[in-house]
């Protein structure tokens, strides 16, 4: 864990107030309040459009929430401590600063075509950690080997299929490690017979104390693996707690018919 | 009567046509150099400001690529000094002129391959804590640039032809040459083809330059980088199979 993490082992990992978020006239987020202590696993169960990825962005600030506030181990994502003590919205080397701690997973991969297997996960600690290319590359051969990729080191991410290039990306973040990492749909866009693969790469994580938010459709993965599962309905955390309890006795209505066309028998 | 083709007379007079290959060779040159400059300029100009501040640029490209070269060479070439007051040696007023002219045209080219980069692939680089200047130079510069390849190839053949336009305001090039041949041995079909020949031979070769930058920089992995592979991939580029690097 970085020295961000250890300073602070009493502290809450993430500890969301009252996020606001709007596009347009459509409320996306209706005021979610949300903590996730160190070591957590949460996973965020909903339908499409609920909610849950703006609220994954919202925590790297890839969206800005209109209101509301993240604290990342105590530090306001998105802000920083003017000279006078008050809270003004971060440099963009702040913000930045702040990101490199939180890890984060994309439904589509994202991986940078132009770049090499290799060369998509030592970039970040080049040009963010500033590490020699020896240093990043050790590492970044440590992380492909974490996931079982190290073969495929000298590829292109185009001629990798979904789950290894999704493999790929969880690799590039682990590299960075980070204090929070977030994924968002990991396994959405991959074919059926490829989601094992990155669920077994998830769920290793999680084994090792990592502190992970989740989006998921993965019910199985949910159940097993999360300490806390989260149902958002609408911009709302409509229901939440103990990952075994919500799956057997869910007590709302709205999850109880979500469960249900998610095949939860 | 039959008509006779008379190529000896081009023969005989070749000297004076690779004299204005030389001069086209330099216009062009200057043209495509000052044209990526003022191109790149207005592309991020374009993008970076405000719309407001950006009328200007846009005016500028619309003009540039909605009236005939021609009208814009002798336009800058005679107005200029009139409205200015200043004096430009021919030289520079023609490479102006075309630069200005090329440089609406790739700026457009520039923009929509910086556009097109993947949001994806920026974000993904924000979340890894990338600042906005390393975003650029990593990862939206080498994904532009590599996919702009064929279409500032294109700019750049159209760049050749137009400098034949400047023989109108005495510019000993290519095709000035050539008709000073034809004025004298009243020959143009012969001449006009060879002059035409020539053209082409320039801009193949600048196609075929712009060939081997897709493979250079075409992103698959390759374990064989010898001459010979270059060689095989650029003259089947050349009969127009379809091109490796591509992905």
């Amino acid at each position: 864990m970085s020295s961000l993490a250890k300073d602070s082992e009493n502290k809450l990992a993430v500890e969301i107030t009252d996020l606001h978020k709007s596009f347009g006239s459509l409320e996306v987020l209706k005021g979610i309040n949300l903590c996730v202590r160190p070591g957590e696993v949460i996973c965020m169960l909903g339908a499409s459009g609920s909610g849950k990825s703006t609220l994954l962005r919202c925590i790297n600030q890839l969206t800005i929430q209109d209101r509301g506030e993240i604290l990342i181990y105590g530090d306001p994502i998105g802000f920083e401590q003017s000279a006078d003590g008050k809270k003004k919205k971060a440099r963009t080397g702040i913000l930045a600063k702040q990101r490199s701690h939180i890890g984060f997973v994309f439904q589509q991969f994202n991986l940078w075509p132009h770049r090499t297997v290799l060369g998509n996960i030592t970039d970040a600690l080049i040009v963010v950690k500033k590490m020699t290319k020896g240093q990043a590359e050790k590492i970044a051969l440590e992380r492909l080997e974490e996931v079982g990729l190290t073969d495929w080191k000298d590829e292109y991410p185009s001629t990798l299929s979904g789950g290894q290039q999704q493999r790929v990306a969880i690799a590039r973040m682990l590299a960075m490690e980070p204090d929070v990492m977030l994924f968002d749909e990991p396994t959405s866009a991959l074919d059926p017979e490829r989601v094992g693969e990155v669920i077994d790469v998830m769920r290793a994580l999680a084994q090792k104390g990592h502190t992970m938010i989740l989006a998921t459709h993965e019910l199985n993965f949910a159940r097993d693996t999360a300490d806390r599962a989260i149902f958002i309905d609408q911009g709302v955390i409509v229901e939440e707690g103990p990952a075994k309890d919500f799956f057997a006795n869910p007590k709302s209505e709205k999850l109880r018919s979500f469960l249900k066309r998610m095949g939860n028998g | 009567m039959e008509f006779e083709f008379r190529f000896d007379i081009v023969w005989n007079n070749l000297s004076l046509l690779l004299e204005g290959v030389q001069t086209t060779i330099i216009l062009s040159l200057l043209t495509m150099v000052l044209g990526t400059i003022i191109g790149l300029f207005v592309a991020i100009i374009r993008l970076r400001v405000k719309r407001l501040y950006a009328i200007p640029f846009i005016i500028y490209v619309e003009v540039f690529r909605g009236t005939p070269g021609l009208i814009q060479i002798v336009w800058i070439y005679y107005c200029l000094p009139i409205v200015t007051g200043f004096q430009l040696g021919e030289l520079t007023s023609l490479v102006i002129a075309m630069a200005l002219n090329v440089g609406a045209y790739l700026s457009e080219v520039f923009r929509a391959g910086i556009q097109g980069v993947d949001k994806g692939h920026i974000e993904a680089a924000a979340a890894l804590g990338f600042q906005p200047g390393q975003i650029t130079r990593r990862v939206v510069v080498p994904q532009a640039a590599y996919r702009m390849i064929p279409a500032i190839g294109n700019v750049f053949v159209s760049a050749i032809k137009l400098s034949s336009l400047c023989s109108v305001l005495g510019m000993a090039e290519l095709m000035y040459q050539g008709q000073i041949i034809i004025a004298n041995f009243f020959r143009p079909i012969e001449v006009f083809t060879v002059v035409a020949f020539i053209y082409l031979i320039m801009a193949y070769s600048t196609s075929l330059f712009m060939m081997y930058l897709e493979w250079k920089f075409a992103w698959v992995r390759r374990s064989d980088n010898s001459f010979w592979e270059k060689f095989k991939y650029i003259s089947r580029a050349a009969f127009s199979l379809k091109p490796q690097g591509d992905i």
